[in-house]
């Protein structure tokens, strides 16, 4: 579902942020990338979501080569990958049903089906009851349940999160990331982002581990729980 | 889903949970109601954002009605000035004034010797009296002239060449001829400054047009400079949507919906400034045309041509949107 091929990333900076970096993820597996902030991780989610391209390598999603997507067809490989954010980034101005909407108003779906779907991805994070609610009016926690509804109501077969649990509490952050867990049980493929070492130790979930932009392990549960350690 | 979708194929998913390998992400081909649902949408949050900022709005829209009621204004006066010259159509005849001792026998002889010539089609004699005549029932001087003693009017011959004579620009040699004749005091051909008015008509309407082309641009400069500001205040939102995998049309939509919503306002101010510029105007100009006997009459804007405006006015504001939206969109693609 998600396949990096002997991929680098350069900045025009000259930072080098990914090195012949090569992975694969089968559809409906969920997987962590750690590493300390500035080991690549952003950079990785960016490439999958095509906010980026690769300076070598190949990248395919969805079945989809990235490399050799137009700038024409970038929306539709988007529509195929669902993003949250560390910072949620929620339209303020608009009430939590119209920003959980939004993925389905892009793709062109009928009113009715917009109110059904919203209405079940809001349940899905345990917030029908604010669908009416601005924002702005909820914890920061719960900002980010809505986004994650925002990302997964248009039913991608791809989920990545970059820093999901950033700006949470333990105990939030455990929730938010059992909520992923879930999404994984239903068949997408789930990438999250973190450097929470704990809390991925606890997910018992395959872990990719970068190291200024190489990677440098990638273990899959019945290890993980013995060497994250390390 | 490199394929492309076919109509039937973009049907909207069922809710029934599909196997997981069945799931495709939410179709990307929007339906037509759905595509009416973002026009609706847009038509109405648009007007909502002119709204939000009624400074920005009542300001742009000002500078945007200015720019386009004064190529109207000005092809208003044209159309008038142009129905003033309609009514000089028959203006073709050359008016020769005899000098004062020319008699009646004398001008009959003058007469007879240019009927005779191949290049005039008619010639006819007009008298002091007819003169006095004339000029007592037109000008409104009928008073004033009775004070006169005797007719200062000289004996006036009306030549009308015939039309191969005269080419369209110039004089014919005719009227020349007729000036250097030693029994005529003064030739008056009225075709020659017909010529001229048609000559400055023609020049304004092109002033006209130059100046609607380029206060069209300030126009769509305005409407452009606004819209821009505007995608700079929602940089996050545009940025957001690209994100989720809005295509350009999607995010444009509502630009170009402020810029028609400012172009439909805007035309519908040019309108009303027009209007007042009229009213302002009609005292002062009934006055002059009474003056003339009412022999022409000022008109103003048509339906068809207020309509032409407001059309413009959209189409333009319309441009401007679509202009400052082109580049502001290009940089939610990857690098």
């Amino acid at each position: 579902m998600i396949r990096f091929d002997q991929v680098s990333k350069k900045y025009p900076s000259g930072q080098e942020a990914l090195t012949d970096l090569s992975f694969e993820l089968d559809a409906g597996e969920m997987a962590f990338i750690a590493g300390h902030s500035g080991a690549g991780k952003s950079t990785l989610l960016r490439l999958v979501a095509l906010m980026d391209r690769p300076t070598r390598g190949q990248i395919t999603v969805n079945g989809q080569n990235l490399v050799k997507t137009r700038a024409r067809k970038v929306p539709q490989v988007r529509r195929g990958v669902g993003m949250v954010f560390q910072d949620h980034r929620l339209l303020m101005d608009r009430s939590v049903f119209d920003n959980v909407a939004l993925p389905l108003e892009i793709a062109g779906c009928t009113r009715e089906e917009i109110g059904r779907r919203v209405r079940a991805a809001l349940d899905k994070v345990g917030l029908l009851a604010r669908e009416a609610s601005p924002p702005v009016t909820l914890s920061t926690g719960e900002q980010q349940r809505v986004g994650i509804a925002r990302a997964i109501v248009g039913k991608p077969p791809v989920l990545i999160a970059d820093e999901p649990t950033g700006n949470l509490d333990p105990m939030l952050s455990a929730e938010i990331m059992k909520l992923f867990a879930e999404f994984e049980q239903v068949g997408t493929t789930v990438l999250v982002a973190s450097h929470d070492l704990n809390l991925i130790k606890r997910m018992n979930k395959r872990v990719l581990v970068l190291d200024h932009g190489k990677l440098i392990d990638d273990f899959r549960p019945v290890a993980a729980r013995s060497e994250v350690h390390a | 889903m490199n394929r492309r979708v076919t109509p039937a194929q973009g049907r909207p998913e069922r809710l029934v949970a599909a196997p997981p390998a069945a799931r495709a992400p939410t179709r990307a081909r929007p339906g037509m109601g759905a595509w009416r649902e973002h026009h609706s949408r847009s038509f109405r949050t648009s007007l909502a954002r002119l709204a939000e900022r009624p400074g920005a709005t009542v300001l742009t829209l000002l500078v945007m009605s200015l720019a386009l009621c004064l190529p109207f204004l000005l092809w208003l006066l044209l159309d008038n000035a142009r129905t003033l010259g309609g009514h000089l159509d028959d203006a073709r005849g050359i008016g020769v004034f005899l000098k004062p001792e020319i008699d009646a026998a004398a001008a009959k002889t003058l007469a007879e010797t240019l009927r005779a010539r191949a290049d005039v089609a008619d010639v006819v004699i007009k008298t002091p009296e007819q003169g006095l005549a004339e000029f007592r029932s037109q000008s409104g001087f009928a008073d004033a002239l009775k004070v006169l003693q005797n007719n200062p009017l000289p004996t006036v011959l009306i030549v009308t060449p015939k039309a191969a004579a005269s080419p369209g620009h110039g004089a014919p040699a005719l009227v020349d001829e007729l000036a250097h004749d030693r029994q005529v005091d003064q030739v008056q051909y009225d075709a020659l400054w017909r010529q001229r008015l048609d000559a400055i008509l023609a020049f304004t309407a092109r002033l006209a047009g130059v100046l609607a082309i380029l206060l069209g641009l300030a126009a769509l400069l305005v409407v452009g400079n606004t819209v821009r500001s505007d995608i700079a205040g929602r940089a996050e939102e545009i940025s957001v949507m690209q994100l989720l995998g809005a295509d350009r049309a999607f995010v444009r939509r509502p630009f170009l919906y402020v810029g028609l919503w400012y172009g439909a306002l805007a035309g519908l101010v040019a309108l009303i400034l027009i209007g007042a510029v009229e009213i302002a105007l009609s005292g002062p100009l009934n006055q002059l045309t009474a003056s003339y006997g009412e022999r022409f009459s000022i008109h103003g804007l048509s339906i068809v041509q207020a309509l032409a405006l407001l059309g413009a006015s959209v189409v333009l504001g319309w441009l401007g949107a679509w202009i400052a939206t082109a580049r502001q969109l290009t940089l939610g693609h990857p690098q």
